[in-house]
């Protein structure tokens, strides 16, 4: 192990607590459910020979693998430190996917500019805690560059307004 | 001295001053498109091929080639500061390019990409120049069961990238497989996991897949890091690689030019497995593999390069068998024919000057961007000065807004939303998102390489082993990947004893 | 106090969502009177990706018409399922020439045989400009493996495998009829296109491909492919010297083609506008030589003659599936 090495090491594993083994198990969990979802949904599309492959076959295989494995990660995996507990700073970023949602809901009925424009400014001034100031001209400035980007230099057919 | 001939009056073709200024023209555009996820060369070609209508054919085809390896050098720029891989093939990049950007060192990484791309590309050209009518040939070899065996190979190794755990890489790959199959199955027809939904007929894109998962994944674990601890202001130091890290770095620009050349000649995917396998090579040569996933100067250099050789190499099934290699490539063939220059067979001569002068401007080009990547790598840097709150939403919009240009579909800015929702928890729950990104890429190829080899094989599997290259890639593959296993188990025993 | 301040942020989301409402555009298309259309940017979709053949003739189309009509005329790439999402898409627009596509006979023809009803578009559902120009198919094979008619395949007595460009494709349909009604054993072998086909029969992984003329041509100019037929009607004069199908006994004609669509309801003058200008782009000298550069074969006949033509085929081929016993897809 060479000196860079041991310096760097330090920055790399500075995380939060790990969540446990309740957390692990539910990722277990989900990928099991997702493996599971697969064999189902490739049974019904048929399966096949192996000689004459139908439409299933491949993701079954693939669903069976991800099952099995996800089994062995809920039995041996529970004392991994690898995950991260959630706590209230988790419900920021609900209302982060939420502003995205909306953006990507309201784009197409009054074009990207006032969605953008207001994306920009919950995550700066409230998501960001940036100055109302600062908010507001980075996020007009922020939509008025993409705007020349986008649509004047690339001719990119963004729903807009302008 | 004839062969050289028409090589030097390519030199010609290209140092005219009109052409110089088409081949600069072209890298920068092609460097700045790089820089904006979503938007790849593709797109970008599509919007100025009405423009190179009016010019010469050379000096359009030398434009539009810039684009296409501008933007590979522009890829990087992303996927090492915001960790936003705009293709494939910058996926393998982001691993130990983030992580060094974590640590500061966003200049070192950048910087040997920067060389590293120059390294492979110059080296690929030279490839090209001397061996492009062989290496075309020896790439017909490579039928449907090779390819199966080359994407086996891709898919095992990607297990072994990234630094979460080794149980749940295999986990992530394999949703990563399964999610390759969503979409019209190309044996039967058959709609896969479609929902009824026509924007899912033909599968996920890669684009919102790798946005969501690295670069707006991140975002939204960085929202939620920021609110809980003290934000240390990033560290930008070290703007260019120092002579030991160049040292350092030597042998996986070697090794990844070669690589990149010889695997971008493959049609479709040529230029990710490249990456993937210069990658994998690096960090199995290495004395302390363990650096690698946490900011290894040669987990940098090694894909950079190696996809850099790769787009270069991918110009030779174009320009000798008429062969577009990907997506660019076949809008290149759309520009060729549209010039009244059919790309095929007879191309180099026919139009001896089109192809030297061509392949003659990637030099040329090269230096341009190795030159200008100079002052650009400061400049850049210095977006990680910004504060992590002004840059997270433009990052977003970016990305966003990026997204919706490859399709033209608010569908896939729904895609990339899920997908970044995805990419955050499975950060909390300890997945990597790499190996499932990759898988992804690869899977398809897998799956249709599989069946087409069983129906040439007539159901007979041993036709894999008993084909000479698909016999030697498959038995590489037990060396590389069983072997190891083996030793670790005799390691046990002879402790146990 | 954060949350409040978030919701009161939602709720102005939310009302600027209410307010801004109508006016949205994606490439400033225009409206108005309909005595003198255009008076705004028309929109034309191309349901492939950038380079494909529908593409490079939808923007040759596109600056053509541009110059006649005064007004500019973006293209948008709307790639996905064989360009079943743009047609979806094309059919919900407003019906006033402002939006507009040129599309695949295939489409309608031919991938309804291989895809579920849900996937399937119907001609029935868009307003016919004009038709636009044909692209062939030929059967080709591998200059060193000696075939040269598709007698020849008959002769080789054993099972033929053949690429196809994908599922639901004039050329999966071309070479799987021939092969049956010529009673040739055969395994189909689908790839991801033509690029990938052309690959594996320059490569001789298979014994023969179907593929679209521009795809081949040049391989066959050196002498590396050997083209045994070709499936249009009469012979193409980019081959002049490869007979088709038809005239080596077999009833096989399958030919891609494409022609300018709108929403359905589109106005007579606004569809006739459309048409007259497209037809003088198409005299233009730059747009033939287009045409030359791309081994395409003219059709630029009106609507009628285009809706005859889609009606004869869909028939055809659905009887000759059935007949024969193809199947192409999962449909």
């Amino acid at each position: 192990m060479d000196a860079s090495y041991e310096e760097e090491r330090p920055v790399e594993e500075e995380r939060p607590p790990p969540a446990g083994a309740w957390s692990q198990l539910t990722a277990a969990l989900v990928a099991a459910l997702l493996g599971v979802a697969g064999l189902i949904g490739s049974w019904r599309l048929g399966l096949g020979r192996l000689t004459e492959p139908g439409p299933g076959l491949w993701p079954f295989v693939i669903s069976v693998v991800i099952t099995l494995l996800s089994v062995v990660l809920a039995i041996i995996g529970r004392q991994a430190l690898d995950s991260e507990r959630f706590n209230r700073a988790s419900l920021l970023v609900v209302v982060a996917v939420v502003t995205l949602v909306l953006l990507a809901v309201a784009m197409p009925l009054i074009g990207f500019e006032i969605p953008s424009l207001l994306l920009t400014f919950v995550w700066l001034r409230f998501l960001g805690k940036e100055s109302w100031r600062s908010s507001i001209v980075i996020s007009v400035v922020t939509v008025v560059a993409f705007h020349l980007l986008f649509v004047t230099a690339l001719q990119i057919p963004l729903p807009r307004l302008v | 001295m004839d062969f050289l001939n028409p090589v030097l009056d390519g030199f010609g073709v290209v140092l005219e001053p009109a052409n110089l200024l088409y081949c600069l023209a072209g890298v920068v555009i092609g460097m700045l498109i790089g820089v904006l996820p979503g938007l790849g060369p593709a797109a970008t070609i599509a919007i100025l091929l009405p423009i190179t209508y009016g010019v010469e054919p050379v000096a359009a085809i030398i434009m539009l080639a810039g684009i296409f390896y501008g933007a590979q050098y522009g890829g990087t720029i992303t996927s090492v500061l915001l960790r936003l891989p705009g293709e494939a093939s910058s996926v393998v990049t982001v691993f130990d390019g983030y992580a060094l950007a974590r640590q500061g060192k966003a200049g070192t990484a950048l910087g040997i990409a920067a060389i590293g791309s120059f390294i492979g590309g110059t080296i690929s050209i030279i490839g090209l120049s001397l061996l492009a009518p062989i290496v075309a040939e020896v790439a017909l070899d490579f039928g449907p069961p090779e390819y199966a065996a080359l994407a086996l190979l891709g898919v095992l190794l990607v297990a072994t990238v990234g630094r979460g755990g080794k149980l749940k890489s295999v986990i992530a790959a394999g949703i990563g497989l399964l999610l390759a199959t969503v979409g019209r199955d190309t044996f039967t027809g058959a709609s896969r996991f479609t929902f009824d939904s026509l924007n899912l007929a033909d599968g996920i894109d890669f684009v919102p897949i790798a946005m969501g998962l690295f670069g707006l994944g991140e975002i939204l674990y960085n929202l939620e890091e920021r609110h809980t601890r003290v934000q240390v202001p990033a560290k930008v130091a070290n703007v260019w690689p120092s002579r030991s890290e160049l040292r350092q770095a030597r042998g996986a620009i070697g090794r990844g030019s070669v690589i990149g050349f010889v695997l971008g000649v493959l049609p479709g995917g040529g230029a990710t497995l490249s990456s993937l396998v210069a990658y994998a090579v690096e960090k199995r040569r290495a004395k302390q593999p363990e650096r690698f996933g946490h900011g290894a100067i040669e987990g940098v250099a090694a894909p950079e390069t190696a996809n850099n050789a790769a787009a270069t190499s991918s110009f030779i099934p174009l320009l000798t068998l008429g062969i577009p290699a990907n997506a660019t490539m076949a809008l290149m063939f759309g520009a060729l024919l549209i010039q009244g220059i059919p790309p095929g067979p007879q191309l180099v001569s026919e139009h001896p000057d089109l192809f030297w002068g061509v392949i003659n401007s990637m030099y040329v080009g090269n230096v341009l961007l190795l030159i200008m990547s100079i002052p650009l790598v400061g400049v850049f840097v210095k977006i990680l000065r910004i504060r992590p709150a002004i840059l997270a939403p433009i990052t977003v919009l970016i990305t966003l807004l990026g997204v919706y240009t490859v399709n033209n579909q608010v569908f896939d800015i729904f895609l990339v939303i899920v997908f970044g929702v995805v990419g955050y928890l499975m950060k909390k729950f300890g997945f990597e998102p790499g190996p499932l990104v990759l898988a992804f890429v690869l899977g398809s190829v897998l799956e249709i390489a599989v069946r087409q080899s069983l129906l040439i094989f007539e159901g007979d599997v041993t036709g894999f082993v008993t084909r000479p290259i698909s016999g030697t890639v498959l038995g590489l593959l037990v060396v590389v990947l069983v072997l190891p296993l083996v030793k670790i188990v005799l390691k046990r025993q002879r402790r146990s004893l | 106090m954060k949350s409040v301040r978030v919701r009161v942020c939602l709720g102005l989301t939310v009302a600027a969502l209410l307010a801004g409402c109508g006016g949205v555009k994606t490439t400033s298309s225009g409206g108005g009177a309909e005595g003198n259309y255009p008076t705004g940017n028309i929109q034309m979709s191309v349901g492939a990706s950038p380079g494909g053949s529908t593409d490079l003739i939808t923007r040759a189309i596109a600056e053509g018409l541009g110059k006649e009509l005064g007004v500019s005329v973006p293209v948008v790439n709307k790639p996905g399922a064989n360009g079943a999402l743009n047609a979806k898409e094309l059919q919900s627009a407003p019906a006033d020439g402002y939006k507009i596509a040129v599309q695949n006979a295939s489409l309608f023809t031919i991938t309804p045989l291989a895809v579920s009803a849900a996937e399937a578009v119907k001609i029935d559902d868009f307003d016919l400009i004009g038709g636009v120009s044909q692209d062939d198919y030929m059967l080709a094979a591998h200059a060193d493996s000696g075939y040269k008619t598709i007698a020849d395949l008959k002769k080789a007595g054993k099972t033929i495998k053949y690429g196809t460009t994908g599922v639901g494709t004039g050329a999966q349909l071309a070479s799987a009829l021939t092969f049956k009604v010529a009673g040739i054993p055969s395994t189909d072998v689908p790839f991801d296109g033509g690029a990938p086909a052309m690959t594996a029969l320059l490569g001789r992984q298979v014994d023969v491909a179907t593929f679209q003329l521009g795809e081949g041509i040049e391989n066959v100019k050196a002498g590396k492919l050997v083209p045994l037929a070709v499936f249009s009607g009469e012979r193409i004069k980019y081959l002049p010297d490869v007979p088709t199908a038809k005239e080596q006994g077999f009833d096989v004609v399958v030919s891609q083609y494409r022609f300018l669509t709108a929403p359905k309801g589109t106005p007579e003058e606004v569809k006739s506008k459309l048409f007259d200008a497209a037809k003088k782009t198409f005299a233009t000298d730059a747009y033939k030589k287009f045409n030359e550069a791309n081994f395409l074969t003219p059709i630029e006949v009106p609507p009628s003659e285009v809706q005859k033509m889609l009606g004869d085929s869909t028939s055809k081929y659905k009887g000759q599936v059935e007949q024969y016993g193809i199947k192409l897809g999962s449909a």
